[in-house]
Formats: structure tokens, sequence, C-alpha cells
């Protein structure tokens, strides 16, 4: 299917990618359905692009690469999530990133909001850990 | 806003499968029990704002600013595997 982009024009995409977000996320409660953008001159750097809203697309990056002891109990997600029959391995975790300062170096992600994807549903959530050690404005660039 | 007087250990409800009960009260303190599903976002309100800005501000157009960390990242990587 064609899909309108926010940065990227117009593209293709495969229905079967289309991720649903239930609940939508804080802030964005009506946009439901979200597809990842893997754009070769961002990477690692993806893009979550709104289906529903073409002007709503977000950043996100795999925590693992900057922080990479940051895990959460995916166990617990399942349950809570009522993901019955899914297993961890299942689970694909994001941290929302910006960098609404425009300067790279000072790019922060939130890792105590992560988004949560459950990839054998097509389904995701934005959870909120309660206890982390972690930061809503985590850097992902250490000073040197 | 509707306002409501509750003592210890009374409930409101809200709908059909929310309660919240008044566990109990030290000087200006309220600990409030919450039931609701699972699928019902429960959460103290600075932590709501905090996670809602954070995604306002990641939905805004910045492009640009990725494209050049994109980059970070490599010489990153790149700095990384000269030293191994």
């Amino acid at each position: 299917m064609k899909l309108e982009t926010r940065d990227f024009g117009q593209i293709d995409i495969d229905e079967d990618r289309v991720i649903t977000m239930p609940a939508g996320m804080p802030g964005f409660p009506e946009a439901q359905h979200f597809i990842i953008l893997d754009r070769e001159e961002t990477r690692p750097f993806l893009w979550y692009q709104c289906v529903d809203d073409p002007g709503l697309a977000f950043v996100i990056i795999n925590p693992n690469l900057f922080q990479p002891d940051y895990s959460l109990d995916l166990g617990a997600i399942l349950r809570e999530m009522s993901w019955n029959g899914d297993r961890e391995e299942d689970l694909a975790v994001y941290a929302i990133v910006n960098a609404s300062e425009g300067i790279p170096e000072k790019i922060t992600a939130n890792l105590i909001g992560p988004l949560v994807i459950n990839t054998r549903k097509k389904e995701a959530a934005q959870m909120v850990i309660t206890g982390s050690p972690y930061s809503h404005k985590q850097p992902v660039f250490q000073p040197i | 806003m509707l306002v409501l007087t509750r003592k210890v250990d009374e409930c409101i409800t809200i709908g059909d499968n929310i309660v919240v009960k008044v566990l109990g009260i030290e000087s200006t303190q309220v600990k409030l029990g919450i039931d609701a599903p699972g699928r019902v976002r429960v959460l103290r309100q600075e932590v709501y704002e905090k996670i809602r800005d954070e995604n306002i501000r990641s939905a805004r157009r910045q492009a640009a600013a990725f494209v050049q960390a994109a980059g970070l990242f490599k010489t990153k990587e790149k700095i990384k595997g000269s030293e191994e």
C-alpha cells in the first residue's frame, strides 16, 4: 500500500508490517497505527511513522546501542498487556528519541517510557517504568 | 470538577471497572489504592506529563539532526573498531 510520510514523501509499505497501538501514546491517543521506517541516512535511528496521520512521526532507537545494560522485565510486560501465549523473544524494545535542541550531540532518549512491540501480534504499547535508574532524557552520546 | 468527600477505607468507582480506595491519610499525604483493568493507564500525573512531553518533542520535524547524529554513531563505531 502507498503511504504518505512526513519526512520521506510517498512510499510503498507492506501492510503486514503495520503495528497497532490500541491505547495510542501519551499526548497522541488517536494515533493507533504505525510503521517502522529504516532509512539508511539516519540508521541506527529509526522512524516510527504514524499511518493514520502522515504528519506524525517519532524517532526511535534500540536502547542497547548506547545503554548496553538497559533491560526491561519482559515477563511482567507480557502479563500486564495480557499478551498470553507470546514469548519474551517476540517483544522488541525501542526508546523514543528527541533532538529538540537540533544539536546531534544533545540527543536524548526516553528510557522510562519505552515502546514495546509485540512482533508476533503486531501490537505495541508505550510502557512506563517506575523506579528506573534511567531518565526520560538519557543522553544518547556520552560526553567524551 | 466533581468533588467528593471520602473517609479512610471508602471508595469511589469510575465507570464499571475502576475503583479508587482511600487507604490512609497522613498529614498532607493521601494513600490511594486503584483497581483498574490492565489496559487502563494509571500514572502519577508528573510521570505522565514527562512521557507525553518527550513524545511531543520527538514528534517535531528534526530529520537533519538525525542524519548528523547517525554520522556520530558511525564515527563512534569506527573508533571502537580501531581500538580493538
